[in-house]
């Protein structure tokens, strides 16, 4: 039997054209795709159906109220415990403090037990409802980054309906 | 004199670098795509906060209610097209609807979610309000959530990074 003499096999030319095509169109649908989305995050809200929560919390719900201005919707004071903030950046940053101090150490228990009522005027911007949240909710450990949670508990009170009529 | 005669030459150019970066490119965009947030609406503007942090375990089922206004290029409300009422809408399939007339969609929607065999009280309702949407009509749509039957709710904003 005559056995051929293996040679070197002949080098393959790989034709690169087609997959660059493919590679380029995929570049350009993912450029034109793209859309640059800032991060979200949200606030958990204790809402649930029914009425006043039977026994949910022995404590008292802390009340904050936040009046509007009627013409421009921006907040026009921030009430705690009836007790006037004020309506800057400042009241929700004296809020923020006021809440550590009645939390004490987080996670000591005690905000897990604490409960806050939001009772804001119809009007009022929903950036202010978030602010008086996020006040109340903890604060930002410069140092980690992490949060630190004051209260997980927040409801609003019946929403004031124009013309005084609250809402059930 | 003697010509020496031309040897062709043609040179091969080398794609590797190329193919290379072009790699890294999709690899980088692929990564970068967001095609998570397929709900959210434009047209809602965010309030920003430092607290906005996304929840650590991805919710199994959520409902999110987009509430806003139609605003033109330079961020001023402007009123709808046909009926020119001004807002605020809740952009829900397609649609934009009046606050109050949202009820029956979400009425709608629970049903569906039964159907499924899914609870609307296991569901959390994420509402992603514009940040001048009057507080109100927020707890509005909260409480014709818990009227189909919702009972968690969270509240969306833009976090803000310092």
């Amino acid at each position: 039997m005559k056995i051929r003499a293996r040679g070197t096999p002949a080098k393959i030319d790989t034709q690169m054209t087609p997959m660059i095509d493919v590679v380029f169109q995929l570049l350009i649908f993912f450029m034109l795709t793209l859309k640059i989305v800032e991060p979200e995050g949200d606030f958990n809200i204790n809402m649930p159906i029914g009425k006043p929560q039977e026994a949910a919390s022995t404590l008292p719900p802390i009340k904050i109220r936040l009046l509007a201005d009627k013409s421009t919707g921006r907040l026009s004071q921030l009430l705690f415990d009836n007790r006037q903030l004020g309506n800057d950046d400042r009241a929700f940053n004296v809020l923020n403090r006021e809440m550590q101090l009645m939390v004490g150490t987080p996670g000591s228990g005690v905000a897990d037990e604490l409960e806050v009522e939001i009772d804001a005027d119809y009007d009022l911007h929903h950036e202010f409802l978030i602010k008086a949240v996020s006040a109340v909710t903890g604060e930002l450990n410069p140092v980690t980054k992490q949060v630190v949670r004051f209260v997980e508990k927040i409801k609003f009170a019946p929403p004031r309906r124009p013309g005084g009529v609250e809402g059930t | 004199m003697r010509i020496k005669k031309a040897a062709s030459n043609i040179s091969e150019i080398d794609l590797t670098p190329l193919i290379d970066i072009v790699f890294q490119l999709i690899a980088f965009f692929m990564l970068i795509s967001n095609f998570e947030q397929t709900q959210a609406d434009e047209r809602v503007k965010l309030a920003r906060d430092p607290l906005a942090q996304p929840p650590k375990v991805a919710r199994e089922n959520d409902l999110v209610i987009n509430a806003g206004y139609f605003r033109d290029d330079a961020g001023n409300i402007i009123p709808e097209k046909v009926t020119q009422e001004k807002g605020p809408f809740v952009f829900f399939l397609g649609e934009a609807v009046l606050v109050p007339q949202f009820a029956r969609h979400l009425a709608t929607e629970a049903k569906l979610q039964r159907d499924e065999g899914i609870e609307p009280a296991d569901i959390t309702v994420v509402i992603r309000a514009d940040k001048e949407v009057p507080t109100g009509l927020v707890q509005e749509l909260i409480k014709q959530s818990q009227e189909a039957g919702y009972a968690k709710f969270a509240l969306s904003a833009t976090q803000q990074i310092e």
